[in-house]
């Protein structure tokens, strides 16, 4: 698809070369640092860069947009939206839009593939919609959050968020503890002992860990971090698909605050033509579930998925991004109530998802560890799902150890020791619990699943960029070609007009055309005094209008003077306006 | 403080408030105020300024019991004002069962905020003298919101409308899609304060003709072979092409429906019309909604929409399922009772017996917080006269108005020139005739549905501690039985509540200095003592997740060592709290 224009050329010629800013380290990356940074890109970049406030969060921090744009008139042009760290832990997606951000800024001056974007496009970069979950991978004891705010009752004993976990031995990060208990659903993987995996009856194994949070028991009911505070997490609290009585999607979508200050600044912005979301969804290296344009509605309600007009340019936009960024992260393929389906499925915009790292599941090249550490774990990912599939293994009653096959956390494992990165397992420590008495502290570490390698981020950020600076070339942009008048008797005109659209995303998406979320083209006949129409509507509302040279021809019958001014005028919120005379045909 | 003795003591406040006139002169039997204390005329529909008005005026004579608040804004800034109906001496309102009671949510459905009023009026006038509204008023708390939609109200009352425009609220939508909002709606052409019908004559080219008895109703004429023609056309509301695209009337003020704004089993506007872009967007509902989060007392919803002779309830799509059963019978008791109350009303499920609705009010107030709830359609058109030969439809419409009106429900066909069509004829029914009751009937309309608040009202949770039963199994060890129960047909939680984990559950707790609580729990028959559910920690805070049911007794019991002062508590979202101390 993404035929390579110039314009694209430039970009990867230049850009991969020259320009890579360092990401810094994630301490650079906290909320008040991400601003301070933010807000330096806007002051270095005036000519293009400015700052705005999409809203502030529950606890009071403002969620911020940086926008770039050269053009005169933002609004005549469409918008490109890049959002990341919706989910708390995900932080160091919120260093790659930054660093997107400030590649771009700074390459306005010279680079001219990065001027050709920017003074056609206006492109917002909200690189932390989540602020105060992402405030856990900064706070000490470091623990993953995910919901920002309200306390469900969890474990209905009429009291709210008053058990979570927290760190009981005192070694900084909060994970998990194991007692040894002959009710214990657990047992150590056979390859490596450090995992636990539930034990399978039917296969004759036996349970020996009791697994729990890393938590006391602060009320007394003999369970523990059953009630944590804090349950409704951002990303699960939007319109579409919303879980209603589930804790973690609130109270009412867009009751968090951070996710009705997205709804709203998505709905201001009413040129925005693409979202992009970098976080733990992903829609382009696993094809997303879709349905057929016209799917019967069941008990009156629409079947969920992506309408296949639209995946079919899902899936190629999926293809030049793997190819771009050779990124097999996938997601869990969970979006109820999130951002990223209520921008496409009650927004119908064209929204693309990426995660842009998981923790790999094999050992690391030897000689490569920065090329294994980008996270190719689609193969394996694979092979894993087939095994799920497989009906037990029939062959053998007892697997011995050296034919057992290692579960997902001990292929994680092989990764974390091949490649050295032991702060992501805490080995399993001897603790004396105050209710439980004897435990085990340990597992995987806070972000040791979300935040790649300090190695990697670089990597990752460039391959991002060069793919992120070609979707410009996606965005429907609309013209007016050949209009012309044609003399068919004293004083009667034939007008036609030709409306294209010579980027690769339809005017408006398939589902867009169901939300009418974003106003049809308005093709309009501009009569003079003295003219009169004798055929035709003065105002046509253009809906299908494919990409790729998508065209729609108008026509007229006006009467009037010969030396009448006759025109076409054109316009739309998001995919750019244009004015055309007449002209006599030969 | 015991439930009785505040009542008690409500009663000797109440008698000692000096009392205009003479409360007794009348005729006891009615059921209104006999000698009102606040005058109202019950005979006429009132603009938003007046509807609060007449509640502050009640406020100035009620002061202890009526107390006003702005919750939110308008889209046109108006106030979103709930009025509190409570007896502060019986406890504070947030301890009570309460009861929310709104209307108005259509802007053109307008006697909902009338209705609300009448509400307030009644339980305050009877106060202190009818036994019945005295125990209801001292043990629950009513939250009053007379208008949802006060922008809708006001552009009706103000404005040329017909019975059915300004249903929306007021805040500008592009409905047409052309880059302008609202430009397009409905005008009053002629200038007379009507919006109405349009038609034109077209000799044997027509879709309809003249009523052969009364010209002034269009008759469809029949599709057939023979080359029958109307000699009219109906062109629809008053209006022009006000913005030249060559549509009439196709994007009139708002255009949306902010009872279709609701949480529970929300779809987006290309499912549901009107639903807008998030659920609550407009902040009306949102203030409401939050108001009510933060009221989980609230036991009882009524919602007053304005036409069709309804009792509705959810749910109001089909895809949700039925509700469960427990909860299923405490409605259908309120429901039937009201079609006994309501004459020509019938009890309705909304999806089954009138159509679906995604994101309504009562829908989220039922599925979404467990809140028993309906929506009351007030007006029912056999009310202009429940004679079999005065028939629904134009005729009996255009009878009644001839015969009751003297014909002053109708704008007589009369010519306009306009600007499209030419030579046209505009007339038809004005606003105040089809949706809401001629003035003689707006008081009855008003009673019977304020009494049926009042009943549903009634229904809600009432909990006691019957006395407490000691036993001595030596050594200082004792048994103590307990019988919690709900004199009321409305559970403390509903199945629904139970089920979703709405709400907080309730507790029942014994507390002492002298016990030791060595077990406790619920007994599961009545017969056998050993049979009992133990809650494994800390049994002297028993939590009761399932509430205490509709007319149900639980039966506790506790096993302690010790004695002295010992108090036993009940604690509920959605009923007072009550207590019982005894010494052993």
């Amino acid at each position: 698809m993404l035929i390579p224009t110039p314009m694209f050329g430039v970009a990867l010629a230049t850009l991969v070369s020259a320009t890579s800013a360092p990401l810094g380290d994630v301490e650079s990356l906290s909320h008040a640092r991400l601003s301070e940074a933010l807000a330096a890109v806007a002051s270095e970049h005036p000519d293009v860069a400015s700052l705005h406030r999409v809203g502030v969060s529950r606890e009071g921090r403002a969620i911020e947009a940086l926008r770039l744009t050269g053009t005169e008139d933002p609004s005549n042009h469409p918008a490109l939206l890049l959002v990341a760290n919706l989910e708390g832990p995900r932080v160091f997606e919120s260093g790659v839009v930054l660093d997107h951000a400030r590649r771009l800024a700074n390459a306005y001056e010279s680079d001219e593939s990065v001027r050709a974007l920017l003074d056609t496009t206006v492109v917002w970069f909200v690189p932390r919609a989540n602020p105060d979950a992402a405030e856990g991978r900064f706070a000490s004891p470091s623990i993953e959050r995910w919901a920002s705010s309200i306390d469900v009752d969890n474990d209905r004993d009429g009291r709210r968020g008053e058990d979570g976990p927290a760190d009981v031995n005192g070694d900084g990060v909060v994970t998990t503890m194991r007692v040894l208990d002959p009710e214990g659903e657990w047992m150590e993987d056979p390859t490596d002992a450090r995992v636990l995996i539930q034990a399978d009856r039917v296969k004759g194994e036996r349970g020996k860990w009791r697994l729990y949070p890393e938590s006391r028991d602060l009320d007394g009911d003999e369970t523990f971090g059953e009630d944590a505070p804090r349950d409704a997490q951002v990303d699960r609290n939007f319109a579409s698909g919303w879980e209603e009585h589930v804790a973690r999607a609130g109270t009412f979508p867009t009751d968090e605050p951070e996710a009705r200050a997205l709804c709203e600044f998505v709905m201001a912005q009413k040129n925005l033509a693409l979202v992009v979301v970098y976080d733990g969804h992903d829609n382009l290296v696993e094809k997303p579930k879709s349905v057929a344009d016209d799917a019967a509605p069941v008990k009156r309600v629409p079947p969920y998925g992506v309408l296949e007009s639209d995946a079919e340019l899902l899936e190629e936009i999926g293809r030049e991004y793997r190819e771009q960024t050779k990124n097999e992260a996938k997601g869990d393929g969970e979006d109820a109530g999130t951002f990223a389906r209520w921008c496409y499925d009650h927004r119908g915009l064209v929204t693309l998802s990426a995660v842009l790292w998981n923790l790999p599941d094999e050992a690391p090249a030897a000689d490569e560890d920065a090329d294994a550490a980008e996270g190719d774990d689609g193969a394996v990912t694979e092979e894993a799902a087939a095994d799920e599939a497989a009906p037990a293994e029939e062959e053998d009653d007892e697997v011995s150890e050296s034919d057992a096959k290692p579960s997902d956390d001990a292929k994680h494992l092989l990764w974390i020791d091949g490649a050295g990165e032991s702060w992501r397992f805490v080995d399993w420590t001897p603790f004396d619990h105050p209710e439980l008495g004897s435990v085990e502290i340990g597992g995987f570490a806070p972000f040791a699943r979300s935040e790649p390698p300090q190695d990697a981020w670089t990597k990752i950020a460039d391959a991002h960029f060069d793919w992120f600076q070609g979707l410009g070339e996606l965005l429907p942009r609309i013209e007016l070609v050949e209009c012309e008048r044609e003399k068919l008797g004293t004083g009667v005109w034939k007008v036609t007009a030709t409306l294209t659209n010579d980027a690769y995303l339809p005017l408006l998406s398939r589902s867009m055309q169901r939300t009418r979320t974003t106003r049809p083209a308005k093709v309009s006949l501009v009569l003079p005094d003295g003219a009169t129409l004798l055929s035709g509507n003065t105002q046509e509302l253009v809906r299908d209008l494919a990409g790729s040279g998508g065209r729609a021809e108008f026509e007229w019958l006006v009467h009037g003077p010969d030396g009448m001014e006759l025109g076409v005028s054109v316009d739309s919120d998001h995919a750019g306006r244009a004015f055309r005379k007449a002209e006599v045909s030969q | 403080m015991k439930l009785a003795m505040k009542t008690m003591l409500a009663l000797v406040l109440a008698a000692s408030v000096p009392v205009a006139q003479d409360a007794e002169a009348g005729f006891p039997g009615l059921g209104a105020a006999r000698n009102p204390r606040v005058e109202i005329a019950w005979n006429r529909l009132y603009d938003f300024e007046d509807i609060y008005a007449h509640l502050d005026r009640l406020v100035a004579e009620w002061p202890d019991l009526l107390s006003m608040q702005v919750i939110g804004h308008s889209v046109e800034n108006r106030e979103m004002r709930v009025y509190t109906l409570n007896n502060g001496a019986t406890g504070a309102d947030t301890e009570k069962p309460a009861f929310w009671l709104d209307g108005n949510v259509h802007g053109n459905e307008v006697q909902g905020g009338e209705g609300v009023v009448y509400c307030a009026w009644y339980l305050l006038e009877n106060y202190g003298t009818n036994e019945r509204v005295t125990e209801l008023v001292d043990r629950s708390a009513f939250y009053l919101l007379p208008m949802q939609n006060p922008d809708g109200r006001s552009n009706w009352f103000k404005h040329a409308h017909n019975a059915h425009s300004s249903r929306s609220g007021v805040m500008p939508l592009d409905r047409d899609l052309d880059g302008l909002a609202d430009e397009d709606g409905p005008d009053d052409l002629d200038g007379d304060g009507s919006i109405v019908q349009m038609r034109k004559y077209v000799p044997g080219t027509g879709t309809h003709r003249l009523n052969r008895d009364d010209p002034r109703i269009m008759e469809r004429v029949p599709t057939n072979e023979r080359g029958i023609r109307g000699d009219w056309i109906l062109l629809g509301s008053e209006g022009i092409d006000n913005d030249g695209d060559g549509r009439i009337n196709e994007d009139s003020l708002g255009g949306y429906d902010m009872n279709r704004a609701w949480p529970s089993l929300w779809f987006p506007d290309h499912v549901q019309f009107g639903a807008g872009p998030y659920p609550l967007y407009w902040p009306e509902a949102r203030c409401i909604a939050r108001f009510i989060l933060d009221h989980p007392n609230i036991a009882g919803v009524q919602s007053y929409h304005n036409s069709g002779g309804m009792i509705l309830r959810g749910p109001g799509a089909e895809v949700f399922g039925p509700y469960p059963r427990a909860d299923v019978s405490v409605y259908d008791a309120i429901g039937q009772d009201g079609e006994k109350m309501l004459p020509f009303y019938r009890y309705m499920i909304i999806w089954k017996d009138l159509y679906s609705v995604f994101g309504g009010f009562v829908n989220w107030t039922y599925e979404g917080l467990g809140i028993f709830s309906f929506t009351n359609e007030m007006w029912a058109s056999n009310r202009n006269s429940p004679d079999d030969r005065v028939e629904g439809g134009s005729e009996g419409r255009q009878w009644f108005d001839d015969h009751l009106l003297m014909g002053a429900g109708f704008v007589d066909w009369h010519e306009y020139d306009h600007p499209l069509y030419g030579k046209i004829e505009i007339g038809g029914f004005k606003k105040d005739v089809g949706r809401v009751p001629p003035s003689f009937l707006i008081e009855e309309m008003l009673h019977r549905n304020a009494m049926f608040v009042i009943r549903h009202a009634e229904t809600m949770p009432s909990v006691s501690i019957a006395e407490p039963v000691v036993a001595e199994l030596g050594d200082g060890v004792r048994t103590i039985d307990v019988i919690v129960s709900n004199e009321k047909l409305m559970p403390t939680r509903s199945s629904l509540a139970v089920r979703d984990e709405l709400g907080a559950p309730d507790l029942i707790t014994i507390e002492g200095d002298g016990i030791e609580v060595l077990a406790g729990g619920f007994r599961t028959d009545r017969f056998r003592p050993e049979r009992i559910d133990l809650q494994d920690h800390d049994p002297a805070r028993l939590i009761r997740d399932e509430g205490v049911g509709s007319l149900e007794e639980v039966r506790v019991r506790w096993i302690v060592r010790g004695g002295g002062s010992v108090t036993i508590r009940v604690t509920s979202e959605k009923a007072q709290d009550a207590s019982r101390s005894f010494e052993f």
